[in-house]
């Protein structure tokens, strides 16, 4: 492929970084390329990726999942996008939306431009502009995987970075006549299609639906479009299978039914919510505060409730105001988690009812009941249910978090698990034993294990240390902090070390205390809560996604408010969330908080639904304060030490019931701390750590 | 807060630097006057601000603190970009931080605002003893490329004050009429649509 300096898009970090990933397609695509022929067996994938979705609308519930994939035929690439079918979530959605929106072969003479939008948090998604203007609706890749996309396509079409905008990516846009003539020798196409109809359709209705989200994308290229309708049109045998026109006509459908959605949502959304903005609920304030504990931060001004509204006025709350959005979620709340107390949505108003009350902390007689003779845990359902609503006492943990983190099976016995941990005990020191072993000399040649040992280093020695338990010169469980984090970077070499994970670890050694028990619920832990720590951010990107779905179903009023002030990618909930709340309770708080997380009872993700019980309880302060990102952040990062977990905790369970099904939906499949839904390389690495 | 007038300005400063360098010490030690041995690693990012009152105008430093580690490093342009201040600090102690805070240089000149003002902190100036780099060294690189150098402790606090005033000091000052678009932002509004772009 010819390319001028100009466009070389070996300067982007991001593309440098794919070519990687993309060499293995190159070979196997080239030789299927010198064999090329016509005959549809010829045709290859030169790319796959899964979970790549559509938003039809503002509905997480309406999303449409799918595969994307590349497919090579000839000299020809063509790409597809075609949606899962029976996805429980999107029960509401018949075969003929997803029909609408599926994306059969699109050749890539067809093509203008790709835009790439990689937000640094938020989904990746692209959008990819036809020859006619119109464009397809952006693709979110839960997964990741932009710029793999954008690697093969290049190994197989002519693409040059726009000048005016390096996240367009112009799709055989041939600048002078040499490589147009080099291209045509090399890519022979057929001449002109000439079929009318794609300009038919006017371009300005293609966004209608989507407009909010996609901007500038969708008119990208219109322009030029006649130029390039004449030329680049793939010719083929029958009209009435060509692609395009199959595209076309989707897409005239695909905005009819678009523009008919946004109507409707409008009118939706000025029913149930907006009337009744800015109209006061008289016992609004009653939500916020005087439900404060007695502790409450001195450095956070709540104390003068009635001020604040006074000045600007806040949209209420819609729980509060329709205690619920769909009547039925009480009941649904009754048969989805059997014999669950359950929650009157309709008092979330008068908050005489919200959330079953905490239980104390199960200790050692209860505990005992949900044993066998053996040590088996009987009812396991039964038992996260009662830590769900009181913890364990703190000489139980040991015993019980070994079961919460999956170290150990409810279902085996005492004499089991004695035997199990003896064998890991083993493994563990097997594990150990490869960096313990490595020379002062072998060191030296090992940059990466000297980078990790020396951020390990430097982070065990500022963790907790006002704990007792970590305080003091050369203290011993310091030094077992160290060992384990190194082990379990050489034990997960991909992902390595990370700061955050040193938090992690802590209170699982001040509980477990024993070095080999950390090190294996550390590793249990960190199947579900890896990918916060991966290098694309995925992990954080899909719960930060998730919360701002949540918030924008469970409170739009300042989900609008986020939004107007360019707040929406939730980053001030980073700490919250890559750390599980760790620095934002004390250590017997964080414990309970996570044993309580850990339980997955009602959802593998309470965690996020606590994120908007935090944000909810101080809805009022941040919209009446008028909060800009920095400001949130700031006092976001305050709340540190002021959060009464129990109140938050009884909220976050009111919000999951209330938000059912359709928060479910709004959280991404294998969102953390949900089990990673791919196979394969869990971290996807490039060969970059740590160095710029 | 967010008067106009050339009497009162706001300006976003952001801490880069390599792990452990003593970026949040630093500004814990501007802001509060505090200083923790063991200071806790940064997650995600903090915010602090500090007023600072040079010559015949106040200086109010929007200050953004941040992760060290490499690998948040694609979160770092939501800090600097439209940042009208940046202190890039290394840990004296650390020729690797040194080296990170060279790659650090070099990112702000290519992304930054090329008004940027920018300070190199030779920072845990008090652990002399360790030291492995030498001031020569880092005033020979802060002079080619346009930055001002100062060694800094944030245990004892020297030089620390005088780093941000000295950031004050040359921020430019910004007319209102002749430079609407400078970096120094008179008003919150401004700043706002600056972040606009990164944080969306």
């Amino acid at each position: 492929m010819q390319e001028t300096e100009l466009h070389d898009l070996s300067d982007d970090a991001d593309y440098a970084a794919s070519q990687q990933h993309g060499s293995a397609s190159i070979t196997r695509s080239d030789s299927s390329k010198r064999s090329s022929s016509s005959e549809p067996e010829g045709a290859e994938i030169v790319y796959l990726k899964d979970n790549v979705t559509i938003h039809p609308t503002q509905f997480a519930s309406e999303r449409i999942s799918g595969r994307l994939k590349l497919i090579k035929q000839g000299p020809s690439l063509f790409m597809t996008w075609i949606p899962y079918k029976g996805q429980n979530s999107n029960a509401k959605l018949s075969e003929r939306d997803r029909n609408l929106y599926t994306i059969r072969a699109v050749p890539f003479t067809d093509v203008r431009s790709i835009r790439r939008h990689t937000p640094t948090l938020g989904w990746q998604y692209i959008i990819v502009v036809l020859s006619s203007g119109l464009a397809f609706p952006p693709l979110y890749f839960y997964n990741g995987g932009v710029r793999e996309f954008l690697a093969t396509v290049k190994q197989h079409v002519f693409l040059v970075r726009s000048a005016e905008d390096a996240n367009v990516f112009l799709v055989n846009d041939f600048q002078d006549r040499l490589q147009r003539t080099l291209s045509s020798l090399e890519l022979p196409r057929a001449v002109s299609v000439a079929n009318g109809t794609p300009t038919s359709i006017s371009v300005s209705e293609s966004p209608n639906g989507n407009q909010e989200r996609t901007d500038e994308g969708f008119y990208d290229g219109s322009s030029s479009t006649s130029q390039y309708n004449g030329r680049q049109k793939q010719k083929l045998h029958d009209p009435a299978r060509d692609p395009l026109i199959h595209v076309l006509e989707k897409f005239s459908l695909v905005t009819k039914f678009a523009r008919e959605t946004t109507s409707q949502l409008f009118r939706e959304s000025h029913g149930d919510g907006f009337s009744a903005n800015g109209r006061r609920i008289h016992n609004q304030s009653s939500l916020d505060y005087p439900r404060k504990a007695s502790d409450e931060p001195q450095k956070v001004p709540d104390e003068i409730p009635q001020k604040v509204p006074d000045e600007i006025p806040v949209p209420s709350d819609p729980c509060e105001k329709t205690s619920c959005r769909n009547q039925n979620h009480g009941e649904e709340a009754a048969t989805n988690v059997g014999s669950f107390e359950l929650i009157d949505c309709k008092e979330f108003g008068k908050l005489t009812v919200w959330g079953k009350p905490r239980l104390p902390p199960l200790g050692l007689e209860e505990w005992a009941t949900f044993l066998d003779s053996e040590g088996r845990v009987m009812d396991s359902k039964a038992l996260r249910k009662r830590i769900f609503y009181g913890g364990v006492e703190h000489r139980l943990r040991k015993e019980i978090w070994a079961f919460l983190l999956g170290y150990h099976s409810y279902d085996s016995t005492y004499a089991e698990r004695e035997y199990r941990g003896s064998l890991k005990k083993s493994e563990y020191e097997t594990v150990k034993h490869q960096w313990q072993s490595i020379t002062p000399d072998q060191a030296k040649r090992f940059t990466k294990f000297r980078e990790r040992k020396g951020l390990i280093e430097k982070d065990v020695v500022r963790t907790d240390r006002s704990l007792s338990f970590y305080d003091g010169d050369d203290n011993s469980n310091v030094n077992l902090l160290r060992d384990i984090l190194l082990t379990y970077s050489f034990y997960n070499f991909d992902l390595g070390y990370c700061q955050g994970m040193s938090d992690l670890l802590s209170p699982i050694l001040f509980v477990m205390k024993d070095e080999s028990e950390s090190f294996w619920c550390f590793v249990a832990l960190m199947e579900r809560l890896g990918p916060n720590f991966n290098r694309d951010q995925n992990g954080m990107h899909s719960q930060l996604f998730a919360i701002s779905k949540l918030v924008e179903l469970l409170d739009s009023p300042l989900h609008n408010y986020f939004k107007q002030n360019d707040s929406l990618n939730y980053f001030f909930c980073f700490r919250w969330v890559l750390i599980q709340f760790k620095r934002e309770f004390e250590y017997e708080k964080t414990m309970r908080l996570w044993e309580v997380l850990w339980t997955h009872y009602l959802s593998e993700h309470l965690h996020l639904y606590v994120c908007v019980a935090i944000l909810k309880r101080y809805r009022n302060k941040i919209m009446g304060e008028q909060m800009d990102f920095d400001t949130l952040l700031k006092f976001i990062n305050e709340l540190s030490g002021h959060i009464d977990l129990d109140a938050i905790l009884k909220d976050a369970e009111a919000l999951c019931i209330c938000a059912g099904e359709n928060g479910a939906a709004s959280i991404p499949p294998g969102t953390p701390p949900s089990l990673p839904i791919e196979n394969g390389s869990l971290y996807p690495q490039q060969d970059d750590d740590d160095v710029l | 807060m967010a008067t106009s007038g050339n009497k009162n300005i706001n300006a976003k400063l952001v801490l880069l630097g390599d792990v452990g360098a003593g970026k949040s010490s630093l500004v814990l030690r501007f802001v509060k006057g505090q200083f923790v041995e063991f200071q806790e690693s940064t997650i995600g990012a903090a915010f602090f601000s500090q007023t600072l009152a040079v010559n015949d105008a106040t200086v109010k430093f929007e200050i953004w603190d941040t992760a060290g580690q490499e690998r948040y490093h694609s979160l770092a342009p939501m800090y600097y970009r439209g940042a009208a201040a940046a202190i890039i600090v290394f840990d004296i102690t650390n020729q690797t931080s040194f080296d990170r805070a060279k790659k650090w240089v070099q990112e702000l000149q290519a992304q930054g605002n090329p008004n940027m003002v920018m300070a190199l902190a030779g920072n845990k100036a008090d652990l002399l003893d360790a030291r492995k780099v030498t001031a020569e060294e880092a005033q020979a690189y802060a002079q080619e490329n346009g930055l001002f150098f100062l060694e800094t402790s944030a245990k004892t606090a020297t030089n620390v004050n005088d780093i941000f005033y000295e950031i004050a000091k040359r921020l430019p000052r910004a007319q209102p009429v002749e430079n609407p678009s400078g970096m120094v932002l008179m008003d919150r509004p401004a700043e706002r649509a600056a972040s606009a772009s990164c944080c969306s």
